[in-house]
């Protein structure tokens, strides 16, 4: 019974939504409003039952792990920013969140993102028994990671042999990287709106399996 | 106006009905196109089809309900094939919203009427075979059916809560959470979702950090895979697989080169490339919806083709390439 009508609500609010491409009206600005506001209800009964209940209040009301005032209370802080005399004291959860991200984020994702493509970038060309395919793969990885950073380079204006093809070269190779993400941009939306169909014609309609 | 600036000016509507049409026809009357499978994908598969009962894995997920379409068939696909092989499956999500796409997808799998679903055991029901000590997989099912429980026709197997799964969910800054979980999963999680503790799951007391995780997925919609990476894989050196959204595919490629990722599926056509592996390794009966998608995301495509030829063609014909701008369009 509730699955039903869960279903029937599911699928007038897409439809209610779709009405934009015709143009725009009150259905789908109301479709609009209710996706913030059940998102953000929803979250919020979330955060209290995984979150706030198991971590702190049942904790808390053990009597044991008192511990966790501590960061309770470095968490209230944060709703001192409405209080304009006091506001001041929610930089403190702000600093120590910051603070922390940083020392334990900074190195892992220097390792992550830096040094680990650099060495990926640091490949051999050739090696013996190597097939012919992935001899062209790496040369193409290898000066195509150096044009796309020469095109890059503002310090000296693009021209001349080095610079200035190096640059062109670079331009074909970062458009070639738009064209894929492009293509598989228009795959992803295809696939939301598969989702949806998915859902009309199958789970409310049952024309599909 | 004439043909060339009609057709450079049409109305979008009309290209709105043509991909709604396009889009309807293919499920109404199933083509069936064949799909090949890609080495990213294939990557992911034997991995995990290398594990078994002594190895656990985790399926994040890591999305909203906005990109559910894409990265639900993954997860889906990858918990069967954990099931099928008996790799215990932590499942857990980067945000609040994935919270309800991760009991979404268990209870899919787990749904008797999906084809073929796993018989979903719950933590009490199996209760008495825990404290006699029987918890080893093979021999928890024998001693399961021998106490008269049957499987139920068209199920592929039973699936005990906290021996084959622990839907860990949602936990706030999940990435100091991975980074936690790489020292103790029971200190980051002391309970499940439905409040079974952690430290009474065999799996959690074979598994207990981790460093102890053969495989790590993560199906995101944003960048929030990194996280996975950043302090899973350069922290303690977990096996990392992505189910992205077609959109963030070309993003994460360069991991799969650089080995920081093991395999990636990229959007609707990783996940069909997954399914049909599953299917032609009788893993599982048949493909699912993601398999059933290609279909329309094959015609959606040539229909765009279609019109991107058409608007070029219009445009040099025109002679527009020579103007400043298009008649109609200020």
């Amino acid at each position: 019974m509730y699955e039903t009508i869960g279903i029937w609500v599911g699928a007038f609010f897409t439809l209610a939504i779709y009405s934009f491409l015709y143009k725009e009206n009150p259905v789908y600005r109301l479709a609009e409003h209710l996706v913030v506001g059940i998102s953000l209800g929803y979250t919020m009964a979330i955060t209290w039952h995984v979150t706030l209940m198991p971590r702190l209040i049942e904790p808390l009301a053990s009597g044991n792990h008192w511990i966790l005032l501590v960061p309770a209370l470095l968490g209230l802080l944060y709703i001192t920013r409405f209080i304009p005399g006091i506001a001041w004291l929610s930089r403190y959860p702000i600093a120590f969140l910051m603070g922390t991200a940083m020392g334990v984020g900074f190195p892992l994702t220097m390792k992550t993102d830096v040094l680990r493509q650099l060495e990926a970038a640091m490949i051999p060309f050739y090696q013996s028994g190597m097939p012919w395919q992935v001899v062209f793969g790496n040369i193409v990885l290898i000066f195509g990671t150096l044009a796309a950073l020469i095109y890059f380079f503002f310090s000296k204006p693009h021209k001349g042999l080095f610079f200035g093809t190096g640059s062109k070269i670079g331009i074909w190779v970062i458009m070639l990287g738009f064209g894929a993400t492009f293509g598989f941009t228009v795959m992803g939306r295809i696939s939301l709106l598969i989702g949806r169909i998915q859902y009309l014609l199958g789970d409310w309609l049952h024309i599909i399996e | 106006m004439n043909i060339w600036e009609k057709m450079l000016n049409v109305d979008r509507r009309w290209i709105f009905l043509a991909i709604g049409v396009v889009s309807i026809i293919p499920f109404l009357i199933g083509v069936g196109m064949p799909i090949t499978t890609t080495a990213e994908v294939e990557s992911i598969f034997n991995f995990v089809n290398e594990l078994d009962k002594n190895d656990a894995m985790f399926i994040s997920f890591d999305y909203a309900p906005g990109t559910q379409a894409e990265n639900t068939p993954m997860g889906v696909a990858v918990m069967r094939h954990a099931f099928h092989n008996n790799v215990p499956v932590f499942i857990t999500s980067y945000f609040p919203l994935g919270h309800g796409m991760a009991i979404g997808a268990l209870a899919y799998v787990t749904n008797p009427s999906i084809p073929g679903f796993y018989q979903h055991v719950s933590f009490e029901e199996w209760e008495v075979f825990r404290s006699a000590g029987i918890t080893d997989k093979d021999e928890l099912v024998a001693a399961w059916e021998n106490d008269g429980n049957v499987l139920p026709e068209g199920a592929r197997g039973w699936v005990f809560e906290g021996r084959d799964f622990a839907m860990l969910g949602y936990a706030p800054l999940f990435h100091l959470v991975i980074l936690g979980m790489t020292a103790s999963i029971e200190a980051q999680y002391p309970q499940d979702v439905n409040g079974n503790l952690l430290n009474e799951m065999p799996m959690l007391l074979e598994h207990k950090s981790l460093r102890e995780i053969s495989l790590a997925l993560t199906t995101a919609g944003s960048s929030a895979c990194r996280a996975w990476i950043v302090y899973g894989r350069e922290k303690v050196g977990v096996p990392i697989a992505f189910g992205v959204t077609a959109v963030m595919a070309t993003d994460y490629f360069p991991y799969i080169q650089s080995g920081q990722i093991i395999g990636q599926m990229g959007g609707l056509r990783g996940a069909a490339e997954y399914e049909v592996l599953l299917a032609q390794n009788e893993i599982t009966e048949t493909t699912d919806k993601a398999f059933t998608g290609m279909d329309v995301q094959s015609a959606a495509h040539i229909l765009i083709i279609l019109l991107i030829i058409m608007g070029n063609i219009a445009f040099f014909a025109g002679g527009f390439h020579k103007k400043t701008a298009v008649k109609g369009r200020g």
